[in-house]
């Protein structure tokens, strides 16, 4: 018993192989048993090849020896000893190729969720000479880690792919890559070439190292990591021996892949190319057609997944109002993103990795095609372009002569639905997906029973898109269905059938055997009664699937783009226009004071004239001001919307953080914003460390890319934060480990790091001072080989230096009025200047120092009583700092307040009795002072930016609202225009809401609605460690 | 141990060098008469050269200054002429005097543990001396509720002054509604791993909701004469649900909660609830007119809980519920130190679509106070009614003229020094500005 059991594995063993012997000699390895080395020399012949997505030849021969192409061609001669498969009416294309698989690697340790209750890891635990951040691996051999795992490598075989580039998918940077095919042989033959890419991402993957918990810590780890690299390769190991900088520096060369995530990933991971002269070849996440123009101006060849969103349910009206326009639009046209790309012009390979089900990758990619891609277009990016963009086009891609022996042998066009892919060959190895020998039988057939078994005529029907499993039924009298169970195996034909619809138990069963296009044989009635019985082919089968392409042009139209890619978004990206506001209230924030009845003309994005009874220049459009009020667009000193992440807060410094590597441009708060008259914000970094990162001064120009935000030529701002956050006093009992705990150790971290920045900036003047034949001359330890080495680059040190070198400059989260001096002290004592003191809650105990000092402050209008350390806060605070001289601004730190910042400021008029002017002025030019904008920015006047607020009634009242809202001379907000789109928008979600009723009635799956809530960031939110609705 | 007495004594040394909120007004002596004012007096009148006048702590007449003349020996005259007089603002659904500081647990005295809690009392926490009470009545707020919120069952609410020697002294009404946070049709969802929230059905629901309707008919079976042998608390507090006498907050903002809220206590037997929150109430607007239940919005100063919604949604809600019919009040709910700007959530819902200020002045005065079943004593200025009354300089709904100069509970007049204006001052003296 035993023994057969193990015959019969071996024996399908032997079946699922094709009977092959191994295909390539394995010289070095022994052998238990007899040679069995043969000729591995097949021709196929008849064959429609396809042999690049150019070239498809009629008729053809392709010839294979020991798992290489000899040749290809329709005059090729087969030489004698060759196995010869006739392909006729059948297409072979070459196998295809996956660049972004996790095949063979091992599984990425689970990491544990830490958050709350456990204590930061402050530094990597991989033991060993490695780089000092867990999630920088780029001494990853993913060679070594590779195991052929036969069950996945047929999961892939079966779609189609004969090799795929494989890398373990752990890490910022990630290691090599290793080029595979999905043969079940030994790792020997079937790693193809070891360490030909090079792989990064934007996720840390299992590092349990605290640092980096936020997208703007991840670029910066990653920079510096670069710059350490090719710092390593110029001093050598002398100083340090790190193996993760060894690799890195080495990989520098090679074809490098960037796992982005989605658009934004892409735009992001591209710039951080740029800094490097490198460009990523980037993983994108499929809704790239959203952003199109700037990612073709990446220049960077992308990897597409073809995993598109599932529709929701959305009968229930009330429930459907938690689906986003945004995400019912991406349901339409994530499955054109691939085409759009296309017809950019930008180039691309397609990968399977993202599906839910991999097995959907054939019929995904199929809708891409029937949303615009051409089938060229498909093939190239599953065959060519992968392998031209690993540099293994000699081994992949194409039928051509001395290439590998991979392809796939299919019943007809390999992306038509009915399509059979019946052999997976690799690397000149068959597997066989489905049995190319059986006959399509598809077709009617009239079926006789004899002894006629009633008096009805049976018509047998073999239909279907697949001939290997296809469906059938017989008609009775062509009106009455029956569904017969058909079993046909090679050449036995096994059918059962309840003739009489009425007496479904009542089975007759018919036995027989294939004679050509006939079938027949005998069998039973359910009376048991022996009859005999045929069935003739009377009408071949008509394929359906050549209709699958006219679907394309049936298919209801798309809806257009928005700017940005949301519900509150434009058709069209503003423009500036020249246009004269008449007869309103002009507030100019200059000495002329408040003008009332006055006109303002703007042309070019720019104030041109302020005056009475200007005119109109042709073309300019013309806003009627009567009764209301023109003022500055107000800027927000402190925020936090738009940005993807807040707090880098796993170290006591962060100066190397980027905000503007975390932006958001399609925050639907920018909109918001622009309701509530707010045209610029300082994007800052939170406050959980004493040096946070670097701020992103923007204007909220809704529809730009985060790029298009950025003000051009601002000066640079960094955080720092002081008191309870910094101390994480209130981050619960495990953290009670990071430096500093308390306010006097927060005054050390800033002596440290600034002595320290101090040296920094003095060994780079030392070392830019001198000639390069000086260099060339030193001696001493920065030097190799006689030549004075450059200082290490350090991100968190140049950002310190900028500060000591003026050219950046300081908005310190502080509130209690004896971290409010130490801060000074400091600064007095290195010889630097604090610009701002943002809340600066008790800047009313110390103003007179801060006038002294010559920082601003930047404070909330009224908050107070949510900690301890604003328990003395007054809303008089404003009032008493600007009296002593000190240039205040009211800010929001919040995206629901921001959008009443006007309120807020007229708070000063009750808490303290500020001028209505100068309270204006608090959110418009001081703030524009304090963020040294206000050269271009923050009143009203020739020359200036155009960012302008018509209000309906006075901008300090509580019943103001703005009319307009311009910036740079385009208007980016209006009463109007807001209506028009919010007509417009509920048109479209009624458009996708009947297409989405009607693609759940067609049988597509759906998903229930989970409304996505958007996070409003604070200050103190943390990734991963603060709850959501703490309070600041 | 020694260490641990000079903390306690320590923190008792900070609490009394905190707590130096003004002494409560006393009780009214004389005849008051405010003259030449605008009185806006929550009914929708707005008498533009009025005059009010209160005797023991209620009003004794409100009308036209220019045709009384007043007996300066019997009455005390005080000119409010270029002022406006307003009935004290009340602010609903407040955790006012239940918390303090928010980071430090230990002033925190408003989420009881436990789900079914009618008969936890928010008055017993209610904190007189408070530091925030003297900040908000400085805006006008002369009357607060203290909620209770936690839980499924919360508690048991009370309408309190903002001036008071303690919480006996400072009530004016006791135990006024049970509070119940209905079980959501969402339910909110927080991935720790990709610190994200998402709003997911809420699949407890269906369990929730009929552990809710047990205890209601638990309750109103004891109600109607169920013994037991011992009292039992719970039923005992929620007795006044089943007659009228105590209204039942219900905390629900999606819309299938409001109506299935509502219609919960309808077969629940109870005849008075106020559905607070509310913030998808636009889309059952007409639904709750219809079955006349009135609404205690969720501060207005927040965004759109949607992507796609208006903008201004939540500023425009109150418009749109008045013009349903639906009575409206205002609230600043949980946020209790910021309570000090609900005059400016009305100001707000006039410039989006309330139709004038006075209908906004009564969403913080007359409809509260009906609502919350008080507006027999307060909530406009009517002969009858309490004296509770605030003097502004100006449109007390707009932040530059909300400058409260006198303020009246009961007539006794209210002392509107606090902390900020102390510290104020301390400060200018400090640099000699004026």
């Amino acid at each position: 018993m035993k023994k057969q059991l193990i015959t019969g594995l071996l024996l399908s063993w032997a079946m699922l192989t094709g009977w092959a012997p191994q295909t390539l000699a394995q010289t070095t390895f022994p052998r238990n048993g007899v040679y069995d080395e043969r000729p591995n020399l097949y021709a196929f012949t008849n064959a429609t090849i396809v042999v690049d997505p150019r070239t498809t030849l009629q008729n053809a021969t392709l010839l294979i020896r020991n798992g290489r192409i000899e040749a290809v061609g329709n005059a090729v001669s087969v030489p004698a000893g060759a196995v010869v498969i006739n392909l006729q009416g059948k297409r072979i294309y070459p196998g295809l190729i996956d660049l972004d698989s996790d095949y063979g690697m091992p599984d990425l340790p689970k990491r544990a969720p830490g958050g709350f209750n456990a204590p930061p890891q402050l530094e990597s635990n991989k033991k060993g000479p490695y780089y000092w951040n867990q999630a920088i691996q780029p001494e990853t051999d993913a060679g070594q880690l590779f195991k052929v795992v036969n069950a996945k490598a047929e999961e892939l075989r079966k779609l189609g792919f004969g090799a795929v580039l494989t890398h373990a998918h752990d890490g910022i940077a990630r290691g090599n890559g290793t080029l595979v095919t999905l043969a079940d042989d030994r790792e020997n033959t079937v790693v193809l070439r070891n360490g030909l890419s090079q792989h990064f991402s934007f996720s840390k993957g299992s590092s349990t190292q605290n640092n980096p918990n936020s997208i703007m810590g991840v670029v910066a780890v990653l920079r510096q990591a670069f710059y350490d690299a090719d710092w390593y390769k110029k001093t050598g190991p002398g100083e340090q021996a790190n193996l993760s900088l060894d690799a890195l520096s080495r990989a520098a060369g090679l074809p490098a892949f960037f796992e982005a995530g989605d658009k934004f990933g892409v735009l992001r991971a591209d710039r951080i190319g740029d800094e490097f002269g490198r460009q990523f070849i980037i993983r994108g996440g499929g809704d790239e057609y959203q952003r199109i123009d700037e990612i073709k101006a990446t220049g960077a060849t992308l990897i597409l997944p073809v995993s598109y969103p599932q529709a929701y349910d959305v009968e229930d009206a009330w429930d459907a109002d938690n689906v986003s326009l945004a995400e019912m639009k991406h349901w339409e046209m994530a499955p054109a993103n691939p085409a759009m790309l296309a017809q950019a012009g930008i180039p691309f390979a397609l990968t399977s990795a993202g599906l839910k089900t991999r097995a959907d990758f054939m019929a995904n990619v199929r809708k891409a095609i029937e949303n615009g891609l051409t089938e060229a277009q498909a093939l190239e990016a599953l065959t060519t372009r992968p392998a031209q963009l690993i540099r293994a086009d000699d081994l992949l891609g194409s039928l051509a002569v001395g290439k590998l022996a991979n392809f796939i042998v299919t019943s007809g066009n390999l992306f038509a639905a009915d399509n059979v892919i019946y052999e997976n060959w690799i690397r000149g190895k068959q597997y066989i997906l489905a049995n190319r020998g059986i006959a399509d039988l598809r077709g009617t057939y009239d079926l006789n029973i004899t002894p006629q078994a009633g008096a009805a005529a049976l018509k047998l029907l073999i239909t279907g898109t697949n001939p290997d499993k296809p469906d059938y039924q017989i008609m009775a009298n062509d009106t009455t269905k029956l569904t017969p169970k058909v079993a046909i195996d090679n050449n036995l034909v096994s059918m059962q059938v309840a003739l009489d619809k009425k007496q479904p138990n009542a089975l007759t069963r018919l036995t027989g055997y294939r004679n050509g296009s006939t079938l027949q044989g005998d069998g039973q009635l359910a009376s048991g009664q022996v009859v005999a019985w045929s069935a003739t082919l009377s009408k071949p089968f008509v394929s359906t699937a050549a209709t699958a392409k006219t679907d394309t042009a049936k298919k209801t139209p798309m809806g257009g783009l928005l700017y940005p890619f949301v519900g509150m978004g434009n058709a069209k990206k503003p423009q500036p226009q020249a246009m004269l506001i008449r007869n309103a209230t002009v507030w100019t924030n200059e000495k002329d004071g408040i003008l009332t009845t006055s006109d303002v003309l703007v042309t070019n994005g720019k104030i041109a004239q302020v005056g009475k009874n200007l005119t109109a220049p042709t073309g300019a459009s013309v806003i009627d001001g009567t009764g209301k009020h023109l003022t500055n667009g107000i800027i927000d000193e402190h925020s936090h919307i738009a940005l993807f992440s807040i707090n880098e807060g796993s170290q006591s410094s962060t100066a190397e953080v980027r905000m503007a590597d975390a932006i958001n441009p399609d925050d639907v708060n920018i909109y918001r914003q622009l309701a509530g008259g707010v045209t610029s914000s300082q994007l800052l970094h939170g406050s959980a460390n004493a040096i946070g990162g670097q701020s992103a001064l923007v204007k909220l120009k809704w529809g730009e890319p985060a790029d298009g935000l950025l003000i051009k030529g601002a000066d640079g701002f960094i955080k720092f934060a002081l008191g309870e956050n910094v101390k994480q006093a209130n981050w619960g009992e495990a953290n009670r480990v990071r430096f500093p705990q308390t306010r006097m150790g927060v005054e050390q971290v800033y002596m440290d790091h600034f002595i320290r920045a101090k040296e920094y900036a003095k060994a780079w003047a030392e070392y830019t001072a001198k000639s390069e034949e000086q260099r060339g001359k030193s001696k001493g330890k920065s030097t190799t080989a006689g030549t004075l080495v450059a200082p290490r680059r350090d991100l968190e040190l140049d950002a310190l230096a900028e500060i000591l070198n003026k050219k950046r400059f300081i908005t310190c989260h502080s509130y209690v009025q004896s971290e409010i001096n130490m801060l000074m002290h400091v600064a007095d004592s290195l010889g630097f200047k604090v610009n701002t003191f943002t809340h600066i809650l008790e800047g009313y105990k110390v103003a007179d120092k801060m006038a002294k000092h010559g920082v601003g402050g930047s404070t909330f209008s009224d908050w107070w009583a949510y900690k301890m350390e604003v328990k003395d806060a007054i809303p008089y605070n404003a009032a008493l700092m600007a009296r002593e001289g000190v240039t205040v601004s009211i800010n929001s730190d919040d995206a629901e307040m921001a959008r009443r910042l006007n309120q807020e400021a007229a708070k000063t008029v009750e808490y303290g009795g500020i001028s209505e002017e100068d309270a204006w002025k608090m959110v418009t030019l001081n703030p524009a002072k304090l963020l040294h904008l206000d050269s271009h920015m923050g009143s009203i006047r020739p020359g200036k930016d155009a960012d302008l607020v018509l209000w309906n009634n006075h901008p300090l009242s509580i019943y103001a609202r703005p009319d307009y809202t311009i910036i740079d001379g385009a208007i980016y907000y209006s009463q109007t225009s807001d209506e028009q789109n919010r007509t417009a928008m509920q048109a479209e979600r009624a458009r996708l809401i009947q297409k989405m009723i009607q693609a759940k009635a067609g049988g597509q799956t759906t998903t229930r609605p989970t409304a996505r809530r958007q996070r409003m960031w604070h200050c103190e939110d943390i990734e991963g460690v603060m709850a959501e609705g703490e309070n600041k | 141990m020694k260490h641990i007495t000079n903390t306690i004594f320590l923190c008792l040394m900070l609490t009394s060098a905190w707590a130096q909120n003004p002494a409560p007004g006393l009780p009214q002596q004389k005849a008051i008469a405010l003259m030449g004012g605008t009185i806006h007096t929550g009914t929708g009148q707005v008498i533009p050269n009025g005059y009010i006048t209160f005797d023991k702590g209620v009003i004794t007449g409100v009308g036209d200054a220019s045709t009384v003349r007043m007996n300066t020996n019997e009455v005390q005259v005080i000119d409010v002429a270029g002022r406006h007089v307003y009935p004290g603002l009340i602010s609903p659904a407040s955790l006012v005097g239940l918390q303090e500081v928010a980071s430090v647990r230990a002033t925190i005295d408003s989420r009881e543990v436990g789900v079914l809690n009618p008969n936890v009392r928010a008055l017993i926490a209610y904190d007189s001396d408070s530091e925030i009470i003297p900040t908000i009545r400085n805006n006008g707020i002369l009357i607060t509720q203290a909620m209770p919120v936690g839980g499924t069952v919360s508690g048991s609410s009370s309408i309190m002054h903002t001036d008071g020697w303690n919480w006996q002294d400072a009530v004016l009404r006791k135990d006024d509604g049970i509070w119940l946070n209905w079980p959501g049709y969402y339910a909110r969802d927080f991935d720790f791993d990709t610190f994200q929230s998402t709003v997911k059905k809420n699949d407890k629901r269906d369990e929730a909701i009929r552990a809710v309707q047990l205890v209601f008919a638990e309750a109103k079976a004891y109600a109607e004469g169920a013994t037991l042998a011992a009292a039992n608390l719970k039923f005992e507090a929620m007795r006044g649900l089943f007659t009228g006498k105590q209204n039942l907050y219900v905390r629900a903002d999606y819309a299938k909660d409001i109506i299935e809220a509502v219609r919960f206590a309808k077969a629940a037997g109870v005849p008075k609830v106020v559905i607070v929150g509310a913030e998808d109430s636009d889309k059952v607007a007409a639904f709750l007119k219809e079955n006349n239940v009135p609404v205690i919005l969720s501060p207005l100063h927040r965004l759109p809980n949607r992507e796609d919604e208006p903008v201004d949604l939540p500023y425009r809600l109150p418009g749109i519920l008045q013009k349903a019919g639906v009575t409206v009040g205002l609230s600043y709910a949980e946020e209790w130190w910021r309570t000090r700007n609900l005059p400016f959530l009305a100001g707000t819902a006039v410039g989006f679509g309330v139709t004038d200020r006075e209908e906004a002045l009564k969403m913080v005065t007359a409809n509260t106070a009906k609502i919350l079943g008080i507006d027999g004593q307060v909530g406009t200025l009517e002969t009858g009614k309490q004296a509770t009354i605030v003097v502004s300089k100006g449109d007390i709904l707009d932040m530059r003229t909300n400058v409260i100069e006198q303020a009246f509970i009961q007539g006794r007049q209210v002392n509107l020094d606090d902390k900020h204006k102390r510290l104020y001052n301390k400060f200018k003296t400090k640099y000699g500005q004026k």
